[in-house]
């Protein structure tokens, strides 16, 4: 069967494109409004993955430059947060910016290595900040600021009664703000958040600064040739990544109101997680992130429950009933290895080139988008 | 195809280490510790009298003037004292799942459940039945809230047993502005204990400032003219409370700390460098605080130390965490003539087999299948017992049962759980008293018989504090 053609650009492009916007945009609403708490809290936690490992497929996706430590930009953000509204008192909401800043900072001053290295030698060094971090969050000399390995409390929003609530012409989409209620509010926030993180990576992989990264990350020798600035850019890369990681981070201490350097996504074991998310779902693609965190989350939520031989659904008993406890990682680690082989570039990947057989998306002939007169060359003197 | 190449093999690489991780988190781990739990032991030399009912739940009547919460609060205070009939749903979060973390709690689940059945078989709380689901929160507290709310959607009345200290704070703003009863809380942290700001939180286990008071009074018992003291601990919330509570009560009892040392939480190698060090300062004391297989690990190298250093003797003083016979079993002569305690039987010891709470505890853990975990699940079934007694307490108050009545209960408490020492009697009394368990026995292990002494008489001091 010959594939059917869809011009880039077209009304079938555009049709298309507004029926999966229309469908996202509708499901982003019933999701708060309609669904359970604790549905709502799963997309919380599915939203918060997908934001960081959103950032790390800036860095590692777009250009190549691999990261085992973007748990401690997480960490960054959730720190921030934690000590500027639980020592100091300041809005949740204003300490976004402060973590953005900081982790930038932090994740260029971590790219001078990469300047010099790449591949499992980067990876080494990156990993090192991952499991420094959590160390320094509990150096003594700075247990008057972190908390140490106690944490800090009370570093989220703290609403009360006497709270307004926030209507909308009539339309109270919070309500109380208080217990449960909190959830919704908490979903808003990592919804932005993921939208946040997904515009900007797409403005910089959509640009000439994007064109770059994907240049070092094909070829380092090529792009110094053409003209691109290799230290320069990775900074930026490593800087913009570990800035946009640090969002989410800021979110997990919002959502708990507490903030330990043992929380999972704070140690190597987050970064492990981001990563692989990332890869299932697809690296070098805006959507394999996405697609990733909805799968492991579905998966970690769905095997939940199967250490009791009863919940694991007939077909698939013989194969988990012999696990005490839920198998949820070790599936999640089969589809990886799995996919190493049937579809390198994930889950985006394999279904770009099955989407390929029925339908072909044709990019737009040259010469028909905006033209620009040349500037001539001024005359020599 | 050069493309995310090395992605992939890192990444495949990783997909190893997570299959091993979850392969090794089935709860058959020989070494499977109840940590972070109060498992005590006794040398057995107390039983409870011949012909007690150990399925009998006896509890007090508050007076008239008990503390009682206010539902003013609540955000929906209809619900908060709605009569609770036919089934009462209890919910947890605990980490069933996460290498360390879940088989080192695996026998607390386990323990907990057993409680729940043996309390319905044998009708404990008459025709009300009782309903427990346990959520994986894997040990990360970011993970508890999530677990928390799809049992609230699942109508769940009351949660008891929550594992770790972040978790229980993850989720006890929501608890407390929904008026859930969030019992039991399975940590010592002194936090469980503000009255004020946290109504319907409670726990479960003897605070580590408590704990560390004893330790320190006992040190002084046995070094009237002052120590020094090398402080060994787990690098995490634990650790640092108790660390912090010894250190604050050092000058009190004329102890000097001479050295500080740490082991991370999942460190699987033997802490030599920071014995080493302990060992160069040559203390008086060793006060350890680790946690699971690091109490063996702790043990081990501290007697290979001794043993290089003849001239060197220090009194060992380990937490109640350790305090098993199964980890201090493991660890061997290098337990021999350690410090600690507990507040609960040895259900191990053969001087307990005829304990007729022992007794009915082992064969009903046989019975479910169970044997292999009585050891280290007291913990989890003493949580459960306490449970329900708060629940039967609640019933049998002038208000009936309902979620305001059971906080009520829990904070007017006074109970002795079947698997506790003879002498026990947890006390919870609204803001003048708001931790249950506050009694201790100092103990001695003897590896030789791997058995445990009891040093002076049951601490009871506390409990009324």
């Amino acid at each position: 069967m010959k594939p059917i053609a869809i011009r880039s650009g077209g009304a079938a492009s555009w049709a298309i494109r507004l029926v999966v916007t229309a469908l996202l945009v509708y499901l982003a609403f019933w999701i708060p409004t309609s669904a359970s708490n604790g549905v709502i809290d799963t997309c919380i936690t599915a939203l918060t993955l997908m934001a960081a490992a959103m950032a790390l497929n800036l860095l590692l996706g777009y250009t190549g430059q691999i990261s085992i430590g973007h748990s401690a930009f997480f960490g960054i953000g959730a720190y921030a947060t934690g000590i500027l509204v639980s020592r100091y008192g300041w809005s949740p909401f204003q300490t976004f910016a402060v973590a953005f800043v900081v982790a930038f900072v932090v994740g260029a001053l971590v790219s001078l290595p990469a300047l010099r290295i790449k591949g499992v030698y980067l990876a080494l060094v990156t990993l090192a900040l991952a499991l420094v971090f959590p160390q320094m969050i509990k150096w003594p000399k700075l247990v008057w600021l972190t908390g140490g390995a106690r944490g800090l409390d009370n570093t989220g929003f703290k609403f009360t009664k006497d709270n307004p609530t926030y209507e909308i012409f009539g339309w109270n989409p919070w309500g109380s703000l208080r217990g449960e209620n909190v959830k919704p509010f908490h979903y808003w926030i990592a919804m932005v958040i993921v939208v946040i993180v997904y515009l900007a990576c797409r403005g910089v992989v959509k640009s000439r600064a994007g064109r770059s990264l994907v240049a070092i990350r094909d070829n380092e020798t090529a792009a110094a040739v053409m003209g691109v600035n290799l230290a320069g850019t990775k900074a930026l890369a490593f800087g913009l990544s570990a800035a946009l990681c640090s969002l989410p981070g800021c979110l997990s201490a919002i959502r708990t109101g507490n903030v330990t350097p043992d929380s999972t996504n704070l140690t190597v074991q987050g970064s492990i997680t981001f990563l692989i998310v990332m890869v299932v779902g697809g690296a070098g693609s805006l959507w394999g992130p996405i697609v990733g965190s909805v799968l492991f989350v579905f998966i970690t939520e769905r095997t939940g429950d199967w250490s009791d031989p009863d919940a694991i659904p007939g077909l698939l008993r013989p194969l988990f009933s012999w696990s005490s406890t839920p198998p949820g990682t070790g599936i999640f680690a089969i589809i990886l290895i799995v996919l190493m082989f049937v579809a390198p570039f994930g889950i985006v990947g394999m279904w770009r080139r099955f989407q390929a057989r029925f339908v072909v998306v044709v990019p737009r002939p040259a010469g028909t988008g905006t033209i620009t007169e040349p500037v001539a060359a001024p005359a020599e003197a | 195809m050069k493309r995310g190449s090395s992605a992939r093999l890192i990444a495949a690489l990783v997909a190893g280490s997570f299959l091993i991780a979850a392969c090794s988190s089935d709860g058959t781990d020989s070494t499977d510790t109840a940590a972070d739990t109060t498992t005590a032991d006794t040398s057995g030399s107390e039983t409870t009298a011949e012909g007690t009912d150990t399925t009998a739940v006896e509890t007090t009547t508050p007076g008239s003037d008990a503390w009682a919460v206010s539902t003013d609060d609540c955000i929906d205070p209809d619900a908060a004292e709605a009569p609770i009939e036919g089934t009462i749903k209890i919910g947890s979060a605990m980490p069933l799942t996460g290498g360390v973390a879940a088989a080192a709690f695996a026998p607390v689940k386990g323990g907990f459940e057993a409680y729940i059945k043996y309390a319905n078989d044998n009708k404990l709380l008459g025709d009300l039945v009782i309903e427990a689901t346990i959520e994986d929160d894997q040990y990360d507290k970011d993970k508890t809230p999530g677990a928390v709310s799809k049992q609230i959607d699942d109508g769940v009345h009351i949660f008891s047993g929550i594992i770790g200290s972040p978790n229980n704070a993850a989720v006890r703003d929501t608890l407390n502005e929904e008026c859930i009863p969030q019992l039991n809380a399975l940590t010592g942290s002194p936090a469980w204990g503000d009255v004020e700001n946290y109504p319907w939180t409670t726990g479960i286990l003897v605070p580590y400032t408590v704990e560390s008071r004893v330790y320190a009074k006992q040190l002084s018992e046995l070094y009237p003219d002052g120590a020094t003291v090398a402080l060994f601990y787990v690098n995490n919330e634990f650790g640092q409370v108790y660390a912090d509570a010894f250190k604050e009560l050092a000058p009190e009892f004329n102890l000097e700390i001479v050295d500080e040392q740490t082991i991370e939480a999942t460190d699987a190698a033997p802490p030599t460098a920071q014995i080493t060090s302990i060992a160069d300062k040559k203390p008086d004391v060793v006060m350890a605080v680790p946690l699971g297989a690091g109490c063996i690990g702790f043990l081990t190298e501290l007697a290979a130390k001794k043993a290089q250093n003849a001239d060197w003797t220090p009194a060992t003083f380990i937490t109640n965490t350790c305090a098993s016979s199964l980890i201090l079993g493991a660890a061997g002569p290098a337990a021999d003539g350690l410090y600690t305690s507990g507040n609960l039987k040895d259900v191990t010891a053969p001087s307990n087999a005829e304990d007729p709470a022992v007794k009915e505890y082992l064969d009903f853990m046989t019975a479910e299948g169970l044997g292999e975990i009585a050891a280290t699940a007291a913990a989890g079934w003493t949580t459960a017992e306490v449970t329900v007694a708060i629940i039967k307490q609640a019933m049998e108050s002038p208000e009936g049962l309902s979620r305001a009545s059971i906080i009520n209960a829990a904070r007017n408490f006074t109970y002795t759980p079947m698997l506790a020492r003879d002498g026990v009697v947890d006390t919870m009394n609204g803001a003048a008293d708001p931790f249950l368990a506050e009694s201790l026995q100092v103990l001695q292990y003897a590896a030789g018989t791997a058995t445990f002494t009891d040093i002076g008489t049951l601490i009871t001091e506390f409990e009324t504090e």
